[in-house]
């Protein structure tokens, strides 16, 4: 009994694909990924450009204005308020979130069950904004359970308005949102100092550094890669934060604790001036990106030279 | 060739898949012999229980409301304009009297409903005065969702705990008011957000009508003398003290309940939430009329909230939601409204449980008194916007009035040279 012989042709290595075969294939396989964030992203970005330069009021059909709408917003100094509004965001969230992370993060690192220290930090991070403006409004309304807290320890800041007077009022919610971030950024800080190889940090030790002089000059500059990627996260976090406001003030009262994120939403869907309203969320949109190029330009620039 | 019909039968599918989306029929089909199911929807999400009771009242005449609320004005105003782009057009919604139902009126989102205007005016079911919200052009649409007098309620024990009269004219209220103050109690509750206007519109209107009327057309100027001085007395009441702080964020109803506040300027829905939290009316609370501020005036100044039920022009059940639309003017679905939302309702001969509600009903509503619309519901939308902004930074700070009402006047100057 002989076996069947093999064709010859089955014996001969697949013809390669032309490029254009190639091609195709691949195309076959990005083309889901591509329609769908052409669909949800660049489309809707492209209308809302579009928009930015009519007048609509989602009725109807929009009329093209031209330059109004943004002519309006940088005339309007409610818009000059909620530029200074989210400057103060993005500093507060810089200094208190991420600076309380590290903190926490470098505290805790080298403690037995450091897990434990960091985890009620953390728990906070597991609420929804909203939730959270929620909660912290009972707490710092008038007379509220800060208020009542005060007056009972016979501590100053009682008879304080927490939520109604400006700019105190945006200053309180970037401490509501720091007790929901703190955690989170602690835990990446926390990942990366136990990343950080052993050998030239006992090195400096042996030559004498110790406590914050050892921080300084190399646990802070081995951390810097991670800290460009949370503080990045914090500046785009940052500009456009809604959810704590729109939880405690709604960006009130009258318009003096808004950031540009409630701008957008306040003019586009309480006003009903979707121009208006698409104009302020592109003037956003191109702050983020160029805060996030900027930004990430320069670390990157400097984590080369290094 | 395989890649290309691989990707040629996933197109097709992905069209085929984007058609049958596009499709959609809204749901039940209209004249089913047994009860047609109406897509309602409401921004009034915490009326829910009381549209189950009208349900349950309609069985018979074969209505059924598909419920749909939402609770954030803002997304449901979105929502509303949205869905009329779309083949999915609500059936049935509530809206604003005034002129955001005129805009989505002359928009063509919604249907006429002069014929059951004019049927109901005939059977005596509304009083022929009311049409004038819901008339544009000479054609009714949509019907009345809700009537609501905004008057003043009280918290009895403390009325009786200083020995306090109801007040029938302004200077009994401010002295009330100033009793109040000088035994550590708040005389009046108010607010920095939604209800931030009310305050100005019971001061204003008591004090010269023609001047709150002419607001709402454009007439009267935010800067004009009774309008200045109507800011000026609301001002002064809150240096005196006469105000609950607008940081207090606890419920209205609760407030009064708990003495935090001695009296609030309200509309009459606050029966249903006050009899939610046990208490009961000619008991624990009392209702009387805002008095003038103006003892000049001969007719007592009263303020009325309506808001419409509108059908939606080109919905699938169109024809079923204006025949609920009849339905629901008529005495028997009024009545069931009255007592499920414990409040009043706008047909005279629909039975309204609560003693109080009655009385005052009757008291603001017959001869001698004027009747105005709301201030929400008067004033142009743009308008209104910035009102609400510059009352509530007033509410909070209690600065000076005149760059409030100057920064109103100026955005109406804008709205009215458009017009």
């Amino acid at each position: 009994m002989t076996l069947p012989t093999p064709r010859q042709a089955d014996l001969l290595p697949a013809a390669r694909p032309t490029r254009n075969q190639y091609w195709l294939s691949s195309a076959g396989f990005v083309a889901p990924a591509v329609l769908l964030v052409a669909v949800v992203l660049y489309l809707p970005f492209i209308w809302t450009t579009w928009i930015s330069f009519t007048e609509y009021n989602g009725l109807g059909d929009p009329v093209w204005v031209g330059l109004e709408n943004y002519r309006e917003m940088f005339a309007d100094p409610e818009f000059l308020t909620s530029i200074r509004n989210t400057l103060f965001w993005v500093v507060g969230t810089i200094a208190l979130p991420v600076g309380l992370g590290l903190l926490i993060a470098t505290l805790s690192h080298g403690m037995p069950n450091a897990t434990v220290f960091r985890l009620p930090f953390l728990i906070p991070y597991a609420v929804s904004g909203v939730a959270v403006g929620v909660i912290w409004s009972f707490v710092l309304q008038t007379n509220g359970a800060l208020s009542q807290a005060l007056a009972f320890l016979g501590l100053p800041g009682s008879e304080l308005r927490w939520l109604l007077d400006d700019p105190l009022n945006t200053f309180v919610m970037i401490g509501a949102a720091t007790w929901q971030g703190a955690g989170v950024n602690a835990l990446l800080f926390g990942i990366g100092l136990q990343s950080i190889p052993k050998e030239p940090i006992e090195a400096a030790r042996v030559d004498g550094a110790s406590g914050f002089t050892l921080f300084r000059t190399m646990t802070w500059p081995m951390l810097a890669p991670l800290t460009t990627v949370v503080v990045g996260l914090a500046i785009v976090g940052s500009l456009k934060t809604f959810d704590v406001i729109w939880g405690m003030t709604k960006g009130g009262p009258g318009r003096v604790s808004e950031t540009l994120a409630l701008t957008m939403f306040k003019e586009t869907f309480v006003n009903n001036a979707y121009g208006l309203g698409a104009a302020v969320a592109l003037f956003l949109t191109v702050v983020t990106v160029l805060a996030s190029i900027i930004y990430l330009r320069r670390q990157l620039a400097d984590s080369r030279s290094i | 060739m395989r890649t290309k019909l691989a990707l040629a039968t996933a197109a097709l599918t992905g069209a085929a898949l984007a058609l049958t989306a596009c499709s959609g029929d809204g749901g039940s089909a209209g004249g089913d012999s047994e009860s047609t199911t109406i897509g309602f929807f409401t921004n009034k999400a915490a009326w829910e229980p009381s549209f189950d009771d009208m349900n349950t009242a309609s069985e018979d005449d074969g209505f059924t409301l598909d419920f749909t609320g939402y609770s954030d004005q803002a997304a449901y105003d979105a929502f509303v304009k949205q869905a009329f782009r779309t083949n999915e057009k609500p059936d049935l919604f509530t809206w604003q009297t005034g002129p955001s139902l005129g805009e989505i009126v002359e928009a063509g989102m919604v249907a006429p409903t002069t014929e059951i205007w004019e049927q109901a005016i005939a059977d005596g079911d509304v009083e022929e005065g009311l049409a004038a919200d819901y008339t544009f052009d000479g054609e009714q649409y949509c019907v009345p969702l809700n009537h609501v007098y905004w008057v003043m309620y009280y918290n009895k024990d403390i009325y009786a705990e200083y020995d306090l009269e109801v007040p029938t004219t302004w200077d009994q209220l401010m002295g009330n008011a100033q009793v109040l103050v000088d035994n550590g109690v708040v005389p009046f509750h108010q607010m920095n957000i939604i209800f931030e206007f009310v305050w100005f519109q019971a001061i204003l209107l008591g004090l010269d009508p023609q001047a709150y009327d002419g607001l709402a057309d454009g007439s009267t100027s935010y800067t004009d003398p009774s309008v200045v001085e109507a800011m000026t007395i609301w001002h002064d009441m809150q240096s005196d003290g006469y105000f609950v702080d607008p940081g207090v964020t606890t419920d209205p109803q609760t407030q009064l309940q708990t003495g935090e506040v001695a009296m609030m300027y309200f509309g009459t829905f606050l029966t249903g939430q006050l009899g939610d939290i046990d208490m009961v009316s000619n008991e624990d609370y009392g209702i009387f009329p805002m008095p003038n501020v103006n003892p000049e005036l001969e007719e007592r100044q009263v303020v009325v909230e309506t808001g419409p039920l509108c059908v939606g022009a080109g919905s699938a059940n169109e024809d079923a939601a204006l025949e609920y639309s009849a339905w629901w003017m008529g005495d028997e679905a009024q009545s069931a409204w009255a007592e499920s939302r414990g409040d009043l309702s706008f047909n005279p001969d629909a039975t309204v449980a609560d003693p109080a509600l009655a009385e005052i009903t009757a008291e603001v509503s017959g001869e001698g008194n004027s009747i105005h619309t709301r201030y929400l519901e008067a004033t142009p939308v743009p308008i209104y916007t910035v009102a609400a902004e510059e009352f509530g930074a007033f509410v909070t700070n209690n600065d000076d009035p005149m760059g409030h009402l100057e920064a109103i006047q100026a955005e109406a100057d804008a709205y009215w040279d458009e017009q």
